[in-house]
C-alpha cells in the first residue's frame, strides 16, 4: 500500500509545484504579451494611413482615424478575403473623399499562406503601391477592366486582393454612397450630428435629440449585410434600408423588400420563410445595434 | 563514459534528426529558414536541458509506476514556459513556428533523453546530455535552414546571397514541404555514405 501512497503523493507534488512555477511565469509574462499584442496590431494600420490615434469601432477590423487635433482623417480596416492557400489578411486605409492611402498585406509569419515566391509576391510594394489614392471603382484587374495589374502566375491571389479591398471598401468604406444620407431611416429631424463617423448619429431638431442613427454590419446567408437604423425617442424605429447585400437573387434579397423592412416599425418582424439565415441576421443586427447605441440618445 | 563524450554523443554521433531519425516532425516543418530551425532548436534544447536536470534531481524519489507522466509534466512545464516567454519576446518567431512550439512536449527526443538517461544518471552528466542532445538538434535545423533558405528564398538570415537575379526566381519549392524531404534525405545519404558507422 505504501507503493500506491507514494506514487499518488509524488505526482500531486510534481503537479501542485508545475503549476505554481507556470503562475508566476504567466504572471511575469502576461503584460508583456498584450504589449505586443496590441504594438502589432497598431504597427500594420500605421503603414497604411499615418494617424496621431487609432479609435477602434469594431474589434481588430474598424479604426477610425484621428489626427492631433482630434479631426476625422479616414479610416482603417481589415478584411480577410480567401486566396489560393487561404485567407489572406489585409489592412486598408481609407480617406474622407474614399481614396486609398494604402494596403498592406501580412506577410507568411504573420499568417498569410499564398505559396512563397508566388502568390506571396501579393506583399511587395510593386504590387501593393498600385492601390494608393485610387477609389473603389477603379479596384479590379486590368484584365477584368480595372487599374491593378495582376502579378504573373499569381492571378488567383491578385484577384482576392482586389476583390477583398473592393468588398471591404462597400462594406467600412465612407458613406460617399448616396444611399447613406441619414435622412432617409429619420425623416423629422432637422440636423444630423456625427457621433462616430460613418456609423452613428444624433438626430437634432432645434436643440432636442430626437433619436439617433446607426450603421451596423452583420454576417447574412452568403456575405455580409450592412444596414442604416433610425431609432427615436420613443423607442420606435424610424426607418431601416440596406446599404449592402449580396444574398441569394430571389430569396435572401428579400430583406430588401420594403415590405418586410417596414414591420420594423411596429414591432420584432418574423423571420421570412425561405430567407431564415438573412432575415435573423438582420433582425439580431438591428437589435442588438439599438441595444448598443440607445445610451447616446440621453 | 567521460564528460565529453555524454555531450558528444547527442551532438554528432548520435544526433537526433541526422542519426536516429527521430524528432522529424519539427525538424522537416520549422527548418524552412534559418532563423526558424535555430529558434526551434534553441526552444528544444532549452527543453531538453531542463528537464534532464529536474528528473535527474528526482531521480530517486519517482516512483517507477509513475514516472513517464512525472515526465511529462516537468516537460510540458518547461514547454509552457518557453512558450510564454517566446510570445512576450519573441513574437514574430512565435508565430513563424505555430503549433510546433507547444508539440515540443510530444517530441520524443526530449522523453527519449528523460527516460534512457537522465533517470538514471547524475544530474552533471545528465545537464551534458540535454545539452548535446538539444545542440545536435539545433545543428541539423540550423543547416537544413540554411540550405533551403539559400536555395529557396535567396537569402540567409534574410540578407541576399548569389545577388538579387538569383532572389527573384529561386528554387521555391525548396522552402516548401517537399524541400524539406529532400534536404533530409540528401543529408542523410551523404552521412551514410562517409561517416564510419560504429557498429551498435
Amino acid at each position: 500500500m505504501t507503493g500506491i501512497r507514494q506514487m499518488i503523493i509524488t505526482l500531486f507534488v510534481v503537479a501542485v509545484t508545475c503549476a505554481v512555477i507556470l503562475s508566476f511565469v504567466y504572471a511575469f509574462t502576461e503584460p508583456r504579451i498584450a504589449e505586443t499584442q496590441a504594438q502589432l496590431t497598431l504597427s500594420g494600420l500605421e503603414e497604411v494611413i499615418a494617424a496621431y490615434e487609432y479609435r477602434e469601432i469594431i474589434t481588430d477590423t474598424l479604426w477610425q482615424a484621428v489626427d492631433s487635433s482630434g479631426d476625422n482623417i479616414g479610416i482603417v480596416f481589415r478584411v480577410f478575403p480567401q486566396g489560393y492557400a487561404g485567407p489572406i489578411p489585409i489592412t486598408v486605409g481609407l480617406d474622407n473623399d474614399g481614396k486609398i492611402t494604402g494596403i498592406r498585406v501580412a506577410s507568411a509569419a504573420e499568417g498569410l499562406a499564398e505559396t512563397p515566391g508566388l502568390g506571396a509576391k501579393i506583399t511587395q510594394l510593386g504590387f501593393t503601391e498600385q492601390f494608393k489614392g485610387k477609389t473603389a471603382a477603379d479596384i479590379a484587374l486590368e484584365q477584368e477592366g480595372g487599374s491593378i495589374e495582376a502579378i504573373t502566375a499569381a492571378t488567383i491571389s491578385s484577384r482576392a486582393v482586389t476583390a477583398g479591398v473592393k468588398k471591404g471598401i462597400e462594406i467600412y468604406g465612407a458613406c460617399v454612397v448616396p444611399s447613406c444620407d441619414p435622412g432617409v431611416v429619420f425623416s423629422d429631424a432637422d440636423e444630423f450630428v456625427e457621433v462616430i463617423r460613418d456609423t452613428l448619429w444624433k438626430a437634432v431638431s432645434g436643440s432636442d435629440t430626437l433619436g439617433i442613427i446607426f450603421v451596423g454590419v452583420v454576417q447574412g446567408y452568403l456575405d455580409d449585410i450592412k444596414f442604416m437604423v433610425g431609432y427615436n425617442k420613443q423607442k420606435i424605429i424610424t426607418g431601416i434600408t440596406i446599404l449592402y447585400s449580396q444574398e441569394t437573387d430571389g430569396i435572401g434579397e428579400v430583406i430588401r423588400n420594403e415590405e418586410f423592412l417596414e414591420k420594423f416599425k411596429t414591432g420584432v418582424p418574423e423571420a421570412i420563410s425561405g430567407a431564415t439565415v438573412s432575415s435573423k441576421a438582420l433582425i439580431n443586427g438591428v437589435f442588438n445595434g439599438i441595444g448598443k447605441f440607445k445610451e447616446y440618445i440621453e | 563514459m567521460s564528460k565529453v563524450n555524454i555531450f558528444t554523443r547527442g551532438l554528432i554521433k548520435d544526433n537526433a534528426v541526422f542519426v536516429l531519425m527521430i524528432g522529424l516532425c519539427p525538424a522537416l516543418a520549422t527548418s524552412s529558414t534559418v532563423r526558424d530551425g535555430f529558434g526551434m532548436g534553441i526552444a528544444a534544447t532549452f527543453v531538453v536541458v531542463f528537464s534532464n536536470l529536474i528528473v535527474s534531481l528526482l531521480r530517486k524519489n519517482i516512483p517507477n509506476e509513475v514516472r513517464i507522466p512525472i515526465f511529462i509534466l516537468i516537460i510540458s512545464t518547461f514547454v509552457t514556459i518557453i512558450d510564454y516567454m517566446m510570445q512576450a519576446f519573441q513574437p514574430d518567431l512565435y508565430r513563424a513556428l505555430g503549433v510546433f512550439v507547444p508539440l515540443i512536449v510530444v517530441n520524443c527526443m526530449i522523453l527519449g533523453r528523460a527516460e534512457a538517461f537522465a533517470s538514471k544518471s547524475p544530474v552533471i552528466d545528465s545537464v551534458l546530455d540535454g545539452l548535446g542532445t538539444g545542440l545536435g538538434f539545433t545543428l541539423a535545423l540550423t543547416i537544413m535552414g540554411s540550405l533551403r533558405e539559400i536555395l529557396g528564398n535567396g537569402t540567409f538570415l534574410g540578407m541576399t546571397v548569389f545577388g538579387e537575379a538569383f532572389k527573384s526566381a529561386p528554387v521555391i519549392f525548396m522552402i516548401m514541404s517537399p524541400g524539406a524531404f529532400l534536404v533530409i534525405g540528401i543529408l542523410k545519404a551523404l552521412i551514410n555514405k562517409y561517416v564510419k558507422k560504429e557498429s551498435l
